[in-house]
């Protein structure tokens, strides 16, 4: 049977006021009613609900949901030597937006970022609770850089601080980390960077499994390569990024697979049976019990109560693919 | 709530005038998301729960749930109520089709394309009742514009569908987006003028449209309505100085960058007063009036 994973990101608040306690939070600390400690214990009210949530569902490997990101880009470069954060810029093709992290020097990794909030977190988790961390190449193309006046420099010194920052998070227990790198989606010819990047972070991963993943399109042009990327498991948009699936149909993977079937930027409700027909469609030419089948990229651009459903959805199809295999 | 609405906007209506704004708004005091109020007044919609847009900004979404229809006029009694406050030109303002498809859910058509141009014809029906109820200027607005620079056809597409027959002056306004990217759309957006956020981005497309001129009239963005900061009016007129550089002043509107809901009422009007005082010396200076 094919296990269920997530991407990264969970809706912060439903539609209830108890769901709603965050953006309260939030709210009172910017009207100084509360303080950081207030706030952070708010946060972790909402990621014991969010895995609770993701347990009481059965997802296998889940994460924190990133609850206490601002964005994907700000929460960590916005903690490293030479980076201050910026106004806001839209997020790849969404209408969501980031704090632009802006170098003004050698970036360098000082402390742990993210285990702390790792660790809380496997805490009250039944199941592995994988470490999730924007990669550096993303990183990069996505800020400002008015230091290195290079992309590839840039990218190879946030490569050693991310790989510091998978250390810490393997120090403290984290058996899969996961790294994003969406703009191989618009940039492939990014592949190579990529690789030697993730081979700096790998140095860092000890036993842990490390997952690169791709969303917010297709990766149809460098599949072949893709392959060869140091990782030891590979995600895949197959929504957004459709036109992956004929490469991966005809070429398999000799690396187990994250599936991004069920489309997390759309409310429409998929039917678990096509869904498990299709990663049936790989039967043969991927590991289907190592791999995973997923939303397409994190969950935080669905309402709450729809994110729900379609963690649903991936479970049921996940026992359907178990009965078909 | 009707009359709180009411209230309110006779309210801006009135302070428009009292400052000297020529071309007015309704201040869009009874929408609560500019998609979603258009959704909440067509067939075929739902309106999920909150999702985030950024930091502690959250909003809800439209959700297409069948063929898209107008069901009767959206906005045009707002627009008929604002008109009837003041006999300056009040516009009438539409959320474009491209940003109605894209800031929805879509669980009906199943292409991007095709409900985009749904949303189009609909509110061509909507522009068409603006105007006869008398709007001199229809303004579209599609923040959403610079999304995905490969759907560009496709948005200028729908944004003609809108606009076809009119006889209004038609606007589109878009903001926070990657201009370099779009620039090379600016000419083939079927509308009379292209109202632009500059301030925000430092003015930083001049050098751009000295190069390659805007061949329709430009609303040049001078305030920045995402900023605490009460530009001087020396500033703004600064600003509008540098625009007088590219642009005739018959191609030349001033207004903020954006729509100012973000701002506080005291903030909004400080900064509308000063970009009025600054116009009006620059008016003045180059013996404009």
């Amino acid at each position: 049977m094919v296990h269920t994973t997530v991407v990264g990101t969970y809706p912060r608040i439903g539609e209830t006021p108890e769901e709603q306690a965050l953006r309260r939070g939030i709210g009172r600390l910017d009207r100084g009613e509360i303080v950081e400690a207030d706030l952070q214990a708010i946060e972790r009210d909402t990621v014991r609900e969010v895995l609770r949530e993701q347990n009481e569902i059965g997802i296998d490997l889940v994460t924190d949901g990133q609850i206490s990101w601002y964005d994907s880009q700000s929460h960590f470069a916005g903690k490293l030597t030479s980076v201050e954060t910026n106004g806001l810029v839209r997020y790849f093709d969404t209408n969501t937006y980031y704090r632009q992290p802006v170098v003004h020097g050698a970036v360098a990794w000082k402390t742990p970022v993210l285990a702390d909030d790792w660790k809380f977190a496997q805490a009250n988790s039944k199941v592995p609770v994988k470490a999730v961390l924007t990669g550096p190449v993303t990183l990069a193309s996505l800020a400002l850089d008015k230091h290195y006046r290079s992309k590839k420099a840039l990218a190879l010194d946030l490569a050693t601080a991310v790989g510091e920052e998978v250390g810490s998070l393997v120090q403290a227990g984290a058996s899969h980390v996961q790294i994003d790198e969406p703009i191989l989606t618009r940039h492939p010819d990014d592949l190579t960077l990529v690789s030697e990047a993730l081979e700096r972070i790998r140095s860092h991963k000890g036993r842990s499994t490390l997952t690169l993943f791709t969303f917010f399109g297709d990766v149809a042009p460098i599949y072949k390569d893709l392959g060869d990327a140091p990782a030891d498991i590979l995600g895949l948009d197959l929504v957004q990024g459709s036109a992956t699936w004929p490469v991966l149909a005809k070429h398999g993977s000799t690396k187990p697979l994250v599936l991004g079937l069920i489309d997390a930027r759309n409310t429409k409700e998929e039917d678990p049976a096509a869904i498990a027909k299709k990663a049936l469609e790989l039967k043969g030419a991927v590991d289907l019990k190592a791999s995973y089948v997923s939303p397409s990229n994190g969950l935080e651009f669905l309402p709450r109560d729809r994110a729900r459903r379609k963690l649903h959805i991936l479970r049921a199809a996940a026992q359907k693919v178990g009965v078909g295999a | 709530m009707r009359t709180l609405e009411e209230k309110a906007t006779s309210e801006w209506i009135r302070f428009q005038e009292e400052i000297g704004i020529d071309i007015l708004v309704d201040g869009e005091q009874y929408r609560g998301d500019m998609a979603t109020y258009f959704a909440e007044n067509i067939d075929g919609t739902e309106i999920s729960g909150l999702v985030r847009s950024y930091g502690n900004r959250y909003y809800k979404k439209p959700i297409i749930v069948d063929e898209l229809r107008r069901r009767g006029p959206i906005s045009v009694d707002w627009f008929t109520f604002a008109q009837a406050q003041t006999k300056r030109p009040v516009k009438g303002m539409i959320t474009g089709p491209y940003t109605m498809m894209d800031w929805s859910f879509d669980e009906y058509y199943g292409s991007r394309a095709d409900a985009c141009l749904a949303f189009a014809k609909l509110l061509h029906d909507e522009a068409v009742a603006l105007e006869a109820a008398g709007a001199k200027v229809v303004q579209v607005d599609e923040p959403a514009l610079s999304t995905r620079f490969d759907e560009l056809p496709l948005l200028v597409k729908a944004v003609g569908i809108v606009t076809k027959g009119l006889k209004a002056k038609t606007v589109l306004h878009t903001c926070y987006g990657n201009y370099n990217e779009i620039f090379d759309y600016f000419n083939k957006l079927p509308v009379d003028q292209l109202d632009l956020e500059m301030s925000n981005s430092g003015l930083d497309l001049l050098d751009r449209f000295k190069r390659e001129p805007l061949k329709k009239e430009i609303a040049f963005g001078v305030v920045d309505v995402h900023s605490h900061v009460i530009e001087p009016e020396s500033l703004i007129r600064e600003r509008i100085e540098k625009a007088l550089t590219i642009f005739s002043p018959s191609k030349l509107v001033i207004d903020p960058d954006c729509g100012l809901k973000t701002r506080s009422v005291d903030e909004a009007r400080i900064k509308l007063r000063n970009m009025v005082a600054a116009a009006h010396a620059v008016r003045t200076a180059h013996g404009l009036i």
